[in-house]
């Protein structure tokens, strides 16, 4: 495989950030995976980020190097995250369960797919135009779809915070998978939380990542988002892999035909270490050395020119 | 004296790097020149904070308590950050990471060997001015390299003619990121802050919590000062008390363009607000572009950053 990546994360005007995403791969397959912790809900970084974990372990049990069911894989995962959030809680004694939105995909023999619970969203962009995204679990998506509001609406709506499915819900979370989706070369996924596309248009996205190397385009897009976030600004998140062989100048590609079986590489957003649970912060152990050179190490690589 | 770590040796084979010798001590770290197999020079920072003494014989660094190895690996963090922020830096005015890996019971960056001498010296050097050519020159593509930091969410803090390499061909290279801090996205910087008075901006002796663009920014003019006038403006927390700068405008009228005096009094302003904004704001002020009629909007500025880059 060969795909260019790039994720971030920013906490905006909140105290804490409660966005996960990380993503992992095999030498032949790909997982990216984004969750929103929902605030005013108990741990809602805690929720994101059990999901984003088991998504990984999981992954690295069972790509050796492919996923024998993609979709089966996602829809499983999810509704386990789901279980293990209600898990958590039990054990803890919490009076609410955790929650969170999530979204992922896979990407395996030139095929995507994906899979989604709440409002975190998923673009496939094909020469600047979309060809495939996710449709909202949320109260605003459903009015839109009555015809009883228009699109544009959406982002102003009083009620755009309402979903009605997640996962560590109270009911079993709605999973929507998507079909098996051909990728060509030069096709564009971008994986997103709402604090970034209810800022940031879609059409803005593709036009903004159209013939731009992603890895200096959107690190520019990200602080511009965080400015139109103003003082209210939630947590915004992104993951964007472009498809296929380097197709653009100073565009670092990965190239994963090097890679040994059973070898996984992985990227969790560093906000998910270095600090305890209660934020405290704490000396590093050896274990988290090795790893912060690891990750050094293969981002210089990845850099590398 | 009091007794100091010890440098490793010349000669010493670290991993597959040979040190050659010491080129420079600072507050967290040794940096040595050294050769890696192909014979070709290097530099390597080593970690070792100057306030725990930990290396006063042989090669391996040990703590003497277990407060003092919290204190070690807590500001490992911070080299840590240095790291992770240049390894994705890959721009011609800001020093590349080569490798970075542990070993002595420390950690180890290594980095670019760049030949040339420093802004300090060059100023030092110089016997006449500095030409205003050379002044535009060399701050133009720092500020290049200066908008990429930005661009990944970290500060410098510590700009400076000392930590501005100058090549032989006469490009800079942007230098010692020690001080820098993702201040960009954690709301505080975490260890004691380090500056240099003169060129530390008022806003890192007092409120560490408006730290950003705008501190480089002073830094940045402070350093253009110190080209014209080979000695530092006067430190900021002073003038926060009794403000002594005489205006550069005033100072070289006449002898500088009133463009580039404009700038270095606009940098140097000691409310953040007044200062330019953005490294972009910056550069834009320093090119003299008239301003256009309408109002950039961020896919402009955009194609306008790709643009400029790819040229």
């Amino acid at each position: 495989m060969r795909f260019t990546i790039f994720q971030e994360s920013l906490k905006g005007q909140r105290k804490i950030n409660q966005d996960r995403l990380a993503y992992t791969y095999s030498r032949d397959t790909l997982l990216l995976v984004v969750a929103d912790g929902m605030g005013g809900h108990a741990g809602g970084e805690i929720a994101a980020q059990i999901a984003v974990r088991l998504f990984i372990e999981r992954f690295q049990q069972e790509a050796k190097p492919t996923l024998k069911n993609p979709l089966k894989f996602l829809q499983d995962s999810m509704l386990r995250a789901h279980q293990a959030l209600g898990s958590y809680a039990e054990q803890f004694s919490m009076l609410e369960t955790p929650r969170t939105t999530c979204v992922a995909c896979i990407v395996q023999s030139n095929y995507a797919y994906w899979a989604h619970v709440g409002d975190s969203r998923l673009y496939l962009f094909r020469q600047g135009g979309l060809i495939g995204q996710t449709k909202d679990h949320s109260k605003v998506q459903y009015l839109v779809d009555q015809g009883l509001i228009g699109a544009h609406e959406v982002v102003n709506h009083p009620d755009r915070n309402k979903i009605f499915s997640c996962l560590g819900g109270l009911v079993e979370p709605v999973i929507d998978l998507s079909r098996r989706t051909p990728l060509r070369n030069g096709d564009l996924i971008v994986m997103c939380t709402d604090g970034l596309w209810s800022v940031y248009p879609q059409e803005e996205i593709a036009r903004a990542l159209t013939g731009a190397p992603i890895l200096k385009s959107l690190p520019v897009l990200m602080r511009e988002a965080e400015v139109r976030g103003g003082a209210e600004g939630d947590n915004l998140s992104l993951i964007a892999v472009r498809w296929g062989p380097e197709t653009l100048t100073d565009e670092p590609t990965t190239i994963t035909e090097t890679m040994s079986l059973g070898e996984f590489q992985t990227e969790i957003d560093r906000t998910l270490t270095l600090t305890d649970r209660k934020g405290m912060q704490r000396d590093l152990t050896d274990d988290e050395i090795e790893r912060a050179i690891a990750e050094i190490q293969a981002t210089i690589k990845r850099y590398k020119t | 004296m009091g007794v100091t770590n010890q440098a490793l040796p010349s000669g010493y084979q670290l991993l597959n790097y040979r040190i050659d010798r010491q080129i420079s001590r600072g507050g967290f770290s040794i940096v040595y020149r050294a050769f890696d197999d192909a014979g070709a020079p290097v530099a390597i920072k080593e970690y070792l904070p100057s306030s725990l003494v930990l290396r006063t014989d042989g090669d391996i660094v040990r703590a003497s308590s277990a407060e003092n190895l919290t204190s070690f690996r807590y500001g490992m963090k911070c080299f840590f950050e240095e790291g992770r922020a240049l390894a994705k830096i890959n721009h011609p005015n800001v020093v590349r990471v080569l490798n970075f890996f542990r070993a002595n019971e420390t950690v180890y960056m290594v980095m670019r060997y760049e030949r040339g001498r420093t802004l300090q010296q060059q100023i030092q050097l110089r016997q006449d001015q500095m030409s205003e050519r050379l002044v535009r020159h060399v701050f133009m593509h720092l500020l290049n390299g200066l908008r990429e930091v930005h661009t990944h969410k970290l500060l410098h803090l510590d700009i400076k003619p000392a930590n501005v390499y100058l090549r032989t061909d006469g490009s800079p290279v942007l230098l010692d990121f020690g001080a820098a801090r993702q201040t960009l996205t954690t709301s505080r910087p975490k260890l004691a802050p380090m500056y240099t008075p003169g060129f530390a901006a008022p806003e890192q002796y007092r409120e560490p919590d408006r730290l950003g663009p705008w501190t480089d920014v002073y830094g940045i003019g402070a350093s253009m000062f110190a080209c014209l006038a080979a000695f530092a403006p006067q430190a900021a927390d002073a003038r926060l008390n009794e403000d002594h700068l005489v205006s550069a405008k005033k100072i070289w009228a006449g002898a500088y363009s009133d463009n580039v005096l404009e700038v270095i009094d606009w940098c140097l302003r000691l409310d953040p607000l007044e200062r330019p904004q953005s490294v972009f704001a910056l550069q834009k002020a320093i090119r003299e572009i008239a301003p256009r009629k309408r109002k950039l909007t961020f896919l402009d500025n955009l194609k306008k950053r790709l643009f400029t880059e790819v040229m």
